[in-house]
């Protein structure tokens, strides 16, 4: 893994970090980690461009685990170029995310659609590599792509 | 040699029908979604590229494709699909003129380009390529069809007219009707000369 994708992913693991420091919804567990609800956590670019927005990752609920593992539920991913436009938004209802190694994966259900909403993909079972945006779908894959015109959102 | 150029038109004549341009500043027909299907994918959203494996289907507004393997860019806010590489098994139909059109191959690559202005939109289908129809087969090392222009170009074709169809002749016992015919590679246009050189009598 090269230096900018190690720098990322700490951004993110950071990031999370400090999130599940500071969502004041958190609760105490057993284990000391923090329970956290609600929660966004944003990713910048690197300088020169630390003003823009990366990704924004987002969620109802994290349950952290052993090993840097977080269950991730109703989690919600968006990336953004550096112009500012959404480039994809990635939806799924439940999650193991390892902030170490920055890998996502499931056996439920992910929705993948770009910014302007015409490219979807989804399927059942997946694992998502950060680092290099790689998305493998294990079943029932399906994609529809629009032509018709739509509009990009901005963070 | 008309009776002959009358269904070299009559089968390919649908896939000419509809015809669009290719010339700058065309308006494009809003069409509906392609939706894909298979058993499962890989999407390397980075490097905007999309892999199905097992059981590809595609439903396309103008046609429905099967494949084992395919590969598909992955459009960028705002953009068009411009490469697909379907192999293994494919199987492409369309519907034209209330005809089923029934294409073949090991491997069928479409190619979306516009530049200058220009639209082009091909499928090339090679690997023992065959588009079949109720009125014949076609058969070449390459088929190319020009989804804009409707346009069929096939190298080294070789052509199978179903003559009950034509009602050339009646009560016959041989179903259908061969044609050979020679290089240079044929189009629509010059397979009717093709075909008038190569006149097989149709009580043969």
């Amino acid at each position: 893994m090269n230096a900018k994708a190690n720098t990322a992913r700490i951004t993110l693991i950071a990031g999370i970090a400090l999130l599940f420091a500071a969502v004041s919804s958190g609760r105490e567990q057993q284990n000391g980690v923090r329970h956290a609800s609600d929660f966004i956590s944003t990713e910048y670019y690197e300088p020169p461009h630390q003003q823009k927005i990366k990704s924004v990752l987002s969620g109802a609920e994290a349950l952290p685990q052993p090993g840097g593992l977080l269950i991730v539920k109703q989690l919600k991913l968006e990336t953004f170029g550096l112009d500012g436009k959404l480039e994809v938004t990635i939806l799924a209802p439940e999650c193991i995310y390892d902030t170490f190694k920055g890998l996502a994966n499931s056996p439920g259900h992910l929705q993948v659609r770009t910014g302007d909403g015409k490219f979807r993909i989804e399927g059942d079972g997946f694992l998502w590599r950060q680092s290099n945006s790689f998305l493998t779908i294990s079943n029932n894959v399906r994609t529809v792509i629009e032509y018709g015109a739509k509009t990009n959102l901005k963070p | 040699m008309k009776c002959h150029s009358l269904i070299v038109m009559a089968m390919l004549g649908g896939l000419m029908a509809h015809a669009q341009t290719n010339t700058p500043g065309a308006l494009a027909a809003p069409r509906g979604p392609t939706r894909i299907s298979s058993d499962s994918g890989e999407f390397d959203l980075a490097g905007h590229e999309a892999v199905y494996r097992g059981h590809v289907h595609v439903d396309d507004p103008q046609m429905k494709l099967v494949c084992e393997h395919l590969v598909a860019d992955v459009p960028q806010a705002g953009g068009h699909v411009n490469h697909i590489v379907a192999q293994t098994n494919v199987v492409i139909d369309f519907m034209d003129k209330g005809h089923t059109n029934h294409a073949t191959g090991d491997k069928a690559v479409y190619v979306y380009a516009e530049q200058d202005g220009v639209t082009n939109e091909t499928v090339t289908l090679t690997g023992n390529p065959q588009m079949e129809n109720d009125q014949g087969t076609l058969t070449g090392d390459v088929i190319v069809f020009d989804r804009l222009n409707n346009h069929l170009t096939a190298s080294n074709q070789r052509m199978i007219f179903r003559q009950n169809l034509i009602g050339a002749v009646a009560d016959t016992n041989s179903p259908v009707t061969v044609v050979k015919t020679n290089s240079p590679p044929g189009t629509v246009d010059n397979t009717n000369k093709n075909i008038s050189n190569n006149i097989v009598d149709p009580a043969y």
